[in-house]
């Protein structure tokens, strides 16, 4: 891995200083919104009278050309019209900036002969001049710690330990702010559109070498050094996970990343090959990312696929067994000291805990459930144990007891943090929609896995536990049939 | 690592289709097993060929311009005395003639006939982004109507090559289906990590397709070799 990259793009990265370059009104001025929260220094950069009092107002010193600027700038964000880019990345290279992103679009993605001549023009005057370019057709960098954001609404001021690469601004936004929602949070991130100097591979080598990033998160379009990403990518998965979304699995799918990025197409299976040969994580959607990469960040690493599965009554016991076998994981019995235990308070009138546990009746007390949790998590059969919060169920409890809801997180934060197992949580709306969000937000408070459906969470699992088995040391599960 | 001579001569004489004899020796050379395999430039030497070899033999067309064999009448199996290699040469050459007159015939090739096995193909194509990548699958029908193949990219690991024969429907096949004998699954193993190992340093093959190869208990055979070179100036 080059020290070169590392040292380039944390510059460009961590900013010290700022310039955004023509922003305007049309915009609500966004990229200077968006730099509100920024720690260091922002300029503004914009030479039409019109538009100068509004961005004095929003409290940025405004000058008619980059060279102006009094200090040196580390990066640069640039939204003016196509026709003038090349000018600003002139600029740009004069004031030997640390890098530039450029949100303007309308290059080859457009497929015109203008589009085409013009990303041509700046790609080779970046390239002359070593400038460090993200995009064209972009979002650019957020790094929450330093308050540099690429959307108003994100969070700032911490950061967490997730990079994210995206060749998609909306990909990359929405999975900061949903990814939150799940007690995700971003060390940095990048959406890097055309990527006609800087590309995935280039953002993945930084990532790996960045000592704030645990996890990396990736959505890519098309990759321009096949050969680069292989080698490299086999590098990093054994040092940190990396989650692949490919865009343009289809044809159809295809068209759309040629018109969006300009990306070549390029054969599923062959991607398909390359995620499952460099032990990296293929994921299918936002919501996939989200999930897996919670699983990664708040799941204990396991290698065993046997899960014990709680549900809080029969109809689920059926259902969320199905679906983790259904995922490629096993729900053996448990041992005869576990059911030695059970039988000694359980009451299997209307319930059963073979594996799955039909709690039912017997979730008379918060004590009398973790009782039943600990015996899984003590089991020898199990490697993970999931847990059914049926909403409905809880929302019936609840008006018994105000403080059921608190004793219970509490105690299953508790088994969490002592238990070598992975915990997961199933937090089942139902009709309970609104009070499920609620729910959901004191789970992730206190670091607790929570999926919203069985499905959901058994995927992630999987996904985690095959994470874990390529990286062990004999490349198999710890327990039970192999299997691929 | 010196060049084989088989891809300098080809190159030298701007030949990008290496006959059936080079592709062979080729693949023999990285350490794979194939039949064996002799020119034979008129009917006695044919004859004398398979008497060396041992019968049955195999006789296929060898010309440079020839690339689907089969298709016109360029290949005669299990022939099983003087006689009828004789007169397989003589239909050979005559099939050919008709169906592609403007064929230049260097003579036909004598293989010993390799006994039957499982059927199962590696092949290499290069892919615009990734390079060269591996297909492996089970041999006739199964991969032409069925794609049961799968893929990794060069080079392979030993896990690749063990996940990527497990990866196919067909793999209980190999394993020995209602009484058949299964296939040497570690050999096949060892056979696509050398065709991995063997492309990886001969950046100038573009094309290879060992198909069929036949699995055995005990080994394997490429009973067909075609290799194609990157035309010059593409490496």
């Amino acid at each position: 891995m080059s020290q070169d990259i590392k040292k380039k793009l944390d510059r460009v990265f961590n900013p010290r200083t700022v310039a955004v370059v023509g922003d305007k009104q049309m915009n609500n001025y966004m990229w200077l919104r968006n730099m509100t929260s920024f720690r260091g220094k922002a300029y503004s950069v914009q030479i039409d009278p019109n538009e100068i009092p509004g961005i004095e107002a929003l409290g940025f010193d405004n000058y008619y050309s980059l060279l102006d600027i009094p200090e040196p700038i580390d990066y640069v964000i640039v939204a003016v019209p196509r026709e003038v880019a090349p000018k600003i990345i002139a600029d740009c290279i004069k004031k030997q900036v640390g890098g530039v992103t450029l949100f303007t679009a309308g290059f080859a993605e457009t497929g015109t002969e203008d589009g085409i001549r013009l990303q041509k023009r700046i790609t080779d005057m970046a390239k002359e001049a070593g400038l460090s370019l993200i995009g064209p057709n972009c979002m650019g960098i957020f790094n929450p710690k330093i308050g540099l954001r690429n959307g108003f609404n994100q969070y700032y001021g911490e950061g967490g330990p997730v990079g994210f690469v995206s060749q998609s601004g909306t990909h990359s936004i929405w999975f900061s702010l949903v990814g939150a929602l799940h007690g995700i949070k971003i060390s940095k991130s990048v959406s890097y559109g055309n990527a006609v100097v800087l590309d995935s591979t280039d953002y993945l080598e930084y990532l790996a070498q960045d000592e704030e990033t645990k996890v990396i998160g990736m959505y890519i379009e098309g990759v321009k050094d096949g050969r680069r990403f292989f080698k490299l990518l086999r590098e990093v998965t054994p040092k940190k996970p990396v989650l692949i979304w490919k865009g343009g699995q289809t044809e159809e799918g295809q068209r759309a990343t040629a018109s969006h990025t300009a990306s070549l197409a390029e054969s599923p299976v062959i991607w398909e090959a390359l995620i499952k040969q460099c032990g990296a994580i293929k994921v299918d959607s936002l919501d996939e990312m989200v999930d897996v990469t919670k699983a990664l960040l708040y799941l204990k690493p396991t290698t065993g696929n046997r899960v014990g599965l709680i549900a809080m009554t029969g109809g689920q016991s059926v259902v969320i067994t199905d679906t983790f076998a259904k995922a490629g994981l096993r729900v053996p019995l448990l041992t005869e000291a576990s059911y030695r235990e059970f039988a000694s308070f359980f009451n299997i009138i209307g319930s059963s805990y073979r594996n799955p546990l039909d709690i039912s009746s017997n979730f008379g007390s918060v004590e009398l459930l973790m009782r039943m949790v600990d015996i899984l998590g003590r089991d020898e059969n199990i490697d993970s144990v999931v847990l059914e919060l049926s909403m409905a169920f809880l929302a019936i409890i609840r008006q018994r007891a105000e403080k059921f809801l608190d004793d219970l997180l509490d105690a299953l934060t508790n088994f969490k943090d002592r238990s070598e197992k992975p915990f997961l949580t199933i937090l089942i709306p139902g009709p309970e929609e609104t009070a499920a969000l609620e729910t959901r937000a004191r789970l992730v408070e206190r670091g607790i896995a929570c999926f919203p459906d069985f499905a959901r969470g058994a995927n992630a699992l999987r996904k985690v536990i095959d994470y874990y088995c390529f990286h062990s040391t004999s490349g198999e599960l710890s327990h039970g049939e192999k299997e691929l | 690592m010196v060049k084989s001579k088989i891809i300098t001569n080809a190159l030298r004489e701007k030949r990008t289709y290496l006959t059936e004899i080079e592709s062979k020796q080729l693949i023999a050379e990285a350490g794979i097993g194939t039949t064996l395999i002799k020119l034979a430039r008129s009917k006695e030497e044919a004859i004398s060929i398979s008497k060396e070899i041992g019968f049955p033999v195999v006789l296929k067309i060898h010309s440079p311009d020839v690339i689907h064999k089969s298709d016109v009448g360029g290949v005669k199996l299990g022939l099983k005395s003087e006689d009828e290699v004789g007169k397989a040469y003589d239909e050979i050459v005559a099939s050919v003639k008709r169906s592609q007159p403007d064929a230049r015939i260097e003579g036909v090739t004598v293989q010993n006939m390799a006994r039957p096995g499982i059927e199962v193909i590696i092949g290499m194509t290069k892919d615009p982004q990734f390079g060269p990548v591996i297909m492996f699958g089970l041999g006739g029908i199964l991969v032409e109507i069925l794609k049961d193949v799968s893929f990794r990219i060069v080079p392979l690991t030993r896990r690749d090559a063990r996940e990527m024969i497990r990866e196919i429907k067909g793999y209980p096949l190999l394993e020995g289906y209602r009484g058949q004998e299964p296939a040497d699954i570690a050999f096949l193993e060892d056979m696509i990590l050398k065709v991995s190992d063997f492309v990886d340093r001969n950046p100038e093959i573009k094309e290879l397709d060992l198909n069929p190869i036949f699995a055995y208990k005990d080994g394997a055979l490429a009973v067909d070799a075609r290799i194609i070179l990157e035309a010059e100036g593409k490496v």
